[in-house]
């Protein structure tokens, strides 16, 4: 199995995922000829160049086997990932303030440490910062919170 | 006398009172990226993309480039004093400055590193002034088939010159021309990759992209590893005494001449011009056990590198319209956005635009050194605020830019998405660099690559018969059969190791 875990063969089997998922969907768009290209060809000829070169890594990642892949931490992806997902959601919905908080509040859960009274006061300070910023200095179309400002 | 009148034009337009502040601007923002860890120039040009919409052409673009000559002076500052590079380029400034700086030479090593680093940036500056023209008169006689050649070459070179796996750089490549190609066919109109999004029928927008790639995926990473901050050293005076200027004087005209030539390479740019001026200081030097205790050579030749590679890498992005590196990349891209199509175009249709710029970045090297000397304990001051304050802030910079790009959530989203991705080529080993030039030349690419092929009615010979594209497809191919040499592949590895 630790063969199969290094760095090289992972993204080789990447590079082929991509490849085969733009073929896929790139199915239906005409190819034409080398004189009048559809939009397919191009899209087409990059896929299985990428085919071939993730081929060629998994290839040479079985004879000479690599790094490995470093254990992942799933904290701090996961819980960045789903602060901006959160911010995203309540932005327009709710204004500045409440994805503001969302997105701090859950992104700072994902460091070392975690101290509320800090994560506050970042917030606070940040909340007048973006205000002054975005939207008194530049004047953006944003709602700080909904309904209310 | 062209020259001058284009000097003097240029400075009339960098000396206005809105570029200067945006000038200002830019290299504060540089300087303070610069002295903080854990942020790029990369994410912030990404960042700050979206306002810049709201500024003039010639306003944003010196502000951008001022905060990526701006980075490479605050770099220095981190290295210096806490043994943290700010930036990738400052890297081996860590090994003599922080030497030098518990020898109580903080303050000289900062001193000769800003005036090493203004005067690079000044050489770099002239430069770039007396290359332009030529450079651009010769794009101007490309045709399709010699582009696409063209931008074949600086991909490659890019890619040699990046570390790591070369397949893998190169596959990134590719993967970066693919989904550049998300959007409206040109020529037909029909949608490619869209999967019946509207948001992507204009095609992709880089800037969420880059800040994914760089910005979250950078934060995330940081997050894992627990980022430390060392405790902060005093200044001292600023003063280098007479042996450490006899001593700089020559390392600073030799990394100056050799970041010069590497930034002008497509791949190259200060990272690279300071390794390689450190490891030239250290072959000359009579006695080379002296570096990392220490030796001004150390930290001179270095500043002064990263400096001129970082004003020459503007060379082949102003004249050919072919970014060297991920942040020239961004250039283009705000380029873009302000309806500029960047190449040969961009000098004889806007020259207020183009030399103004080229000036600026002198006007700008020459605040650097006051807002680095002697504002220096504002800075490392800045030095003690933690990353667990910094990490949300960025963040939170990231989605509201994203947003603003056109007032929508689903370009967030794709900050979050791309986030992801970058973050998994991370743990993978593969470069983003990489696949964000193949991102941004992809879309220009295939319509060179188009229109050459209905010009030669489908024959790829074209590709073979103009005498420029052949020529840089040869040197292409001559760069890729170089890379797989065995003795060149071992070399590389103990360059690349050296930086690790």
């Amino acid at each position: 199995m630790a063969r199969f875990l290094t760095k090289d063969f992972l993204s080789g089997a990447m590079f082929i995922v991509f490849g085969l998922t733009a073929l896929y969907f790139g199915e239906k768009l005409a190819v034409g000829t080398a004189v009048r290209m559809g939009p397919g060809y191009v899209p087409r000829m990059l896929s299985y160049i990428l085919l071939g070169l993730g081929g060629l890594i998994i290839v040479f990642s079985l004879f000479s086997p690599g790094e490995a892949v470093e254990r992942l931490k799933w904290k701090p992806i996961t819980l960045v990932t789903i602060g901006i997902v959160c911010f995203a959601l309540l932005f327009e919905r709710a204004g500045l303030l409440p994805a503001l908080v969302a997105l701090i509040l859950i992104s700072s859960a994902g460091g070392e440490e975690f101290k509320l009274k800090e994560v506050i006061g970042n917030m606070i300070v940040l909340a007048i910062l973006c205000t002054i910023v975005f939207k008194v200095g530049l004047g953006m179309n944003i709602s700080i919170l909904r309904g209310v400002w | 006398m062209d020259l001058l009148s284009n000097l003097a034009l240029g400075f009339s337009v960098a000396i206005s009172f809105q570029n200067i502040t945006y000038c200002l601007l830019g290299c504060m923002v540089g300087t303070l990226i610069g002295v903080l860890p854990g942020i790029g120039p990369v994410a912030t040009i990404a960042m700050l993309l979206p306002i810049t919409f709201h500024l003039p052409p010639t306003a944003s673009l010196i502000m951008l480039a001022g905060i990526y000559y701006g980075a490479q002076y605050g770099g220095s500052t981190t290295s210096i004093l806490v043994n943290l590079p700010g930036e990738a380029s400052s890297v081996v400034t860590c090994l003599d400055g922080y030497q030098m700086a518990r020898n109580g030479r903080a303050g000289a090593a900062l001193s000769i590193s800003a005036v090493g680093s203004f005067f690079a940036g000044t050489v770099g500056t002239i430069i770039i002034v007396i290359f332009a023209e030529p450079l651009t008169r010769m794009a101007q006689k490309f045709g399709p088939a010699d582009y696409c050649a063209l931008m074949a070459l600086g991909l490659v070179a890019a890619v040699v010159l990046a570390s790591g796996s070369v397949t893998k750089a190169i596959a990134m490549v590719f993967l970066g021309l693919l989904f550049g190609l998300i959007g409206t066919d040109v020529n037909t109109g029909a949608q490619r990759f869209t999967f019946d999004v509207p948001e992507l029928s204009d095609g992709i927008d880089f800037a969420p992209i880059a800040m994914g790639l760089f910005g979250i995926a950078e934060i995330v990473v940081n997050l894992e590893r627990h980022l430390e901050r060392g405790g902060a050293i005093k200044v001292g005076s600023l003063w280098p005494t007479r042996e450490e200027i006899r001593r700089a004087i020559p390392a600073v005209l030799r990394g100056t001449t050799l970041g010069s030539l590497l930034g002008v390479l497509p791949g190259g740019g200060p990272t690279l011009g300071a390794f390689s001026a450190y490891t030239l200081e250290k072959k000359l030097s009579k006695n080379p056990g002296q570096f990392g205790k220490g030796a001004v050579e150390g930290v001179a030749a270095p500043e002064a590198a990263n400096n001129a590679a970082a004003q020459t890498s503007f060379i082949p992005m102003l004249t050919l319209g072919i970014p060297s590196n991920a942040v020239m990349a961004l250039m283009v891209g705000a380029m873009i956005i302000q309806g500029i199509q960047p190449g040969p175009e961009v000098m004889t249709k806007k020259p207020e635009l183009f030399w103004g710029m080229i000036a600026s970045m002198w006007v700008g090297n020459l605040m650097l050194v006051v807002i680095n000397l002697p504002m220096i304990g504002m800075w490392v001051k800045l030095l003690t605020v933690p990353y667990r304050y910094l990490a949300p802030a960025i963040l939170l910079f990231c989605c509201i830019g994203a947003y603003s790009l056109q007032n929508s959530t689903f370009h967030v989203m794709q900050v979050a998405m791309f986030g992801v991705l970058g973050y998994v080529f991370m743990k993978l080993g593969c470069e983003g660099a990489p696949f964000l030039l193949g991102l941004v030349l992809g879309p220009q690419m295939e319509e060179y690559f188009r229109r050459a092929m209905l010009l030669s009615r489908g024959d790829p010979m074209v590709f073979l018969e103009r005498p420029i594209s052949l020529g840089l497809l040869i040197t292409t191919a001559a760069l890729l059969i170089l890379m797989a040499l065995p003795s060149i592949k071992k070399a590389r590895k103990e360059a690349f190791q050296e930086e690790g």
